[in-house]
């Protein structure tokens, strides 16, 4: 408990409570009357109080108590989770994470702020309540079925709780105490349950209460000792009138005799009670056997290690190739088998190494959901986000690099895409806004999809901008989808205001130049009066690839195999038509380039020159090499500084004979290609 | 290579140890500070499109590093690659990082130290280099010296 890990495993245990807090937050927002939101919301309140206050952070536990006190009502269904509370409520988490990460610069004037709020929220109508509450000593009892309440002298309880839930920090005596200021008190310990000394749990509570009460409150008073473990236990409260409370000592000296008449009590009054009881704790049971699961099948591993481990795994695979080199060279046939097996070995370890780094998009997506409901509250939108594909896994690095950009495609969506509700009904759409977040692998790749249904880019405006700013000749003629490229130039914004959300201009080209640095692209297709749809296209991985290697002049190069559809002979046909570089593919025209003009080959090409088709997006190119020497699996390296102007790469490698081998980048060959082809139309033309 | 240039600049009279190299007919002094390997010559990869004295990448211990031509630079014949031709690794900054570069010397003498009492004002006669490629000139064995701006070069 000593070690400084605690408290860093506390912050990140808390970071997960967080999300499922907000997750339950903005769900309530949808769903205002799902009782297990409620639940598993006050849960996760309740587990980080707990640890909160077991690691010392008790400003945390404090207002995290608070907290859970002025929520409590809506718990109890008094009041209904309306969407001015959710705000509150995320201010609220927002407050205790700052507590966490940050404990030293947060002020607590926030919380206070943050807590008045809350009971104003609150507390109208507690106000509204309270005054039937106290005469009739039973508050709210006509819905709960309690009617006989008003009659009770006392109350014979049985406590049950979970086995873990001294775990949890919280202490079943300490509720004995708390009910014992109610009244006078007999509470039987029921031992039945106490295991053989072999097999006793030391932090598990085997004990079960037989509690005789005698105090006329309401029920409600009892439930509220328990409020915070009421999940973890099961409560049966049977009313007693003052007859049965005759005989304090009877319960006491025959504990055994006792045990089914309360069950028989409980089954047949309070049901809507039991009821309770009984439904609360079940999905909590299943709660707790699931995480206990995940638990087990899971270890945290710091991102540093899994980094170092991924190094390594690069440099096998490279030494590894060398020796599957030098053994194909060798005519020991056990050297053959021995380099075969590690070639089997080193690939399998990558694919481990690479799959212990993948992570479901879901964790980022769950993010902006608050995003969304945050912008669609300051911009009085009402959006919807829908989210599909989150089971879709990514490297843990990617998943941190797009964040940001999702972040300016979400934000610009709502704010430009989307629009004001009048303007959408005059349009004839429904008036909720949609923003869709998709996810799927195609291939080697994952595309991540952000679509709106909203007004589209309004191709006009974009233009007049680039006119403007002298991006574009003024009358020039060019395809809307070139046009809607100019978004993505720096410092370019349509936005006739600025807002503080968007319309600086410094959005979409960082978009650009993160996703193009991941090695991924960005497509847009836009529809007006029905939305756009921005598609990154992004590698799985970013540290190693399968590539194909391919020889042009004396040089090889790597092309990342996801890109390339198929391989074909370039025919003589093709070869001769100089000024004319297409080729035919099954009835297509793909523009072709020389790799040997593009890479500056020396000596005479092969006889029979081979075209690898490529692929980005929709466009597909022809890339034309001397030689195709086969798949390589590629180790990623990044160019240095000074090769920064070369852009026709995109990294380089390490062959297996130790030579350095460029890999194309066939994002920028293909827009070589298609300005190659424009100019040939050009010409043409003239 | 940064708090050595700087030392260097503030101590006139300090004298600092480099690594002597032969370039054409030249002799180079290169800060021993900066210098990270001297390695015989690996084959190296030609990178279209790359400035002309950055022309390949070369395989150092698993990393790639660009291999660079001072000869170039100083506008010197390329000559064929000898028994004595060497490569260089030393690290300097660029755009603030540590960037590694592979030099090509066409002799490797020794590590020696140079002081820039001896500095020569005066550039040579008949000498077209670029001024700003050259941190000072020196004598070493009354021989001219000249001791490069290695990040200017680069750049």
């Amino acid at each position: 408990m000593s070690s400084p890990d605690w408290t860093e495993s506390f912050r990140q245990e808390a970071a997960e409570l967080f999300e499922t807090l907000e997750g339950a937050l903005l769900d309530l927002c949808e769903k205002p009357d799902d009782r297990e939101l409620v639940d598993s919301a006050f849960r996760a309140l309740h587990t980080i109080k707990g640890s909160g206050a077991m690691f010392g952070f008790d400003k945390v536990a404090n207002f995290t108590h608070e907290f859970e006190t002025a929520f409590d009502r809506v718990r109890k269904g008094e009041i209904a989770p309306t969407r001015e509370l959710i705000t509150v409520a995320l201010a609220a988490k927002d407050y205790i994470r700052a507590l966490i990460e940050a404990p030293d610069s947060t002020d607590t004037i926030i919380g206070d702020g943050i807590l008045d709020d809350l009971r104003r929220f609150v507390s109208p109508s507690a106000v509204m309540e309270s005054p039937p509450l106290q005469p009739a000593g039973a508050p709210a009892a006509t819905d709960r079925g309690t009617d006989d309440d008003t009659a009770v002298a006392g109350w014979r309880l049985h406590l049950e709780f979970e086995s873990h839930i001294l775990r949890n920090g919280s202490n079943p005596l300490n509720f004995l105490d708390d009910l014992s200021k109610l009244g006078p008190c007999f509470a039987i310990a029921l031992t039945d349950d106490i295991p053989l000394l072999d097999a006793l749990e030391p932090e598990d509570c085997y004990l079960t209460w037989d509690v005789t009460l005698h105090a006329s409150c309401g029920r409600e008073v009892i439930e509220d000792i328990f409020m915070f473990v009421i999940d973890e236990m099961t409560l049966t409260a049977t009313p007693l009138s003052r007859s049965d409370l005759s005989h304090p000592a009877e319960p006491a000296a025959q504990p055994p005799m006792r045990a089914p008449e309360p069950h028989a009590a409980a089954a047949e009054p309070p049901a809507a009670k039991t009821k309770e009881a009984e439904r609360a704790p079940d999905p909590r049971r299943e709660e707790t056997k699931r995480s206990d699961d995940r638990a087990i099948a899971t270890v945290r591993v710091q991102a540093r290690r899994l980094d170092e481990m991924m190094d390594r795994v690069g440099e096998l695979v490279i030494a590894q190739a060398r020796l599957s080199q030098l053994a194909a060279a060798s005519s020991d046939a056990s050297i053959k088998l021995i380099a075969e097996e590690i070639e089997r070995l080193a690939g399998s370890l990558r694919d481990t190494t690479m799959g212990a780094r993948m992570v479901p998009i879901g964790s980022l997506f769950g993010r902006f959901r608050r995003l969304v409901h945050d912008l669609s509250r300051d911009l009085s939108k009402p959006v919807d986000l829908i989210t599909s594909g989150e089971d879709t896994e990514l490297d843990k690095t990617m998943i941190e690099g797009l964040a940001d950009p999702l972040v300016h495609l979400i934000r610009n969506a709502i704010d430009h895409g989307i629009e004001q509700t009048d303007a959408r009904n005059a349009a004839g759409k429904t008036e909720k806004g949609r923003i869709e977040l998709h996810a799927i692998h195609s291939g080697a790749q994952v595309l991540v999809t952000v679509r709106d249904n909203g007004a589209g880019l309004n191709t006009a405006r974009i233009r007049a901008k680039a006119e403007e700013q002298g991006l574009l000749a003024p009358g020039a003629e060019l395809p809307d989808a070139d046009i809607h490229q100019f978004l993505f130039h720096p410092g370019f914004s349509t936005a006739q205001t600025i807002s503080a959300l968007s319309g600086r201009g410094v959005g979409m080209d960082v978009v650009k130049r993160t996703i193009e640095t991941m090695r991924g692209s960005i497509d847009m297709a836009t529809k007006p009066g029905e939305g756009t749809t921005v598609t990154l296209r992004l590698p799985l991985t970013l540290a190693i690839i399968e590539g194909l290697m391919i020889r042009v002049g004396e040089g090889r190069y790597i092309i990342p195999l996801s890109a390339v559809e198929e391989c074909v002979e370039l025919t003589a046909d093709d070869q001769r038509a100089r000024g004319r570089n297409f080729l035919n593919i099954r009835g297509d025209l793909v523009p072709f380039l020389m790799l040997r003009d593009i890479l500056q080959a020396s000596g005479s090409p092969d006889e029979y020159q081979k075209t690898i088709i490529v692929s980005t997006g929709e466009t597909r190119v022809g890339l034309v090499a001397d030689q195709i020497i086969g798949s390589h699996q590629t180790v990623i390296k990044s160019l240095s500084k000074l090769h920064s102007d070369v852009t026709i790469f995109s990294g380089a490698t390490i062959l297996g004979d130790g030579t350095a081998a460029l890999i194309l980048d066939v994002v920028q060959l293909v827009a070589l290609a298609q300005a190659h082809a424009d100019k040939q139309h050009l010409n043409e033309a003239a | 290579m940064t708090q050595q240039s700087e030392h260097a600049a503030v101590d006139g009279d300090q004298t600092i140890q480099v690594v002597m190299i032969g370039l054409g007919d030249e002799k180079f002094a290169l800060d021993a500070a900066i210098v990270r390997e001297i390695i015989d010559p690996v084959p190296a990869t030609r990178v279209a499109g790359a400035k002309p004295f950055v022309h390949s990448i070369i395989n150092v211990r698993g990393n790639i590093v660009p291999l660079a031509d001072l000869r170039l630079r100083f506008g010197m014949p390329l000559t064929d690659a000898s028994t004595d031709t060497r490569i260089v690794v030393i690290e300097t900054q660029i755009d603030n990082e540590p960037v590694l570069v592979g030099l090509t010397a066409d002799k490797v003498y020794e590590v020696t130290e140079i002081s820039r009492c001896d500095t020569q004002q005066t550039p040579r006669v008949g000498v077209s280099w670029k001024s700003e490629f050259i941190r000072f000139i020196t004598k070493w064995r009354d021989e001219f010296v000249i001791v490069p701006n290695i990040e200017r070069i680069l750049h």
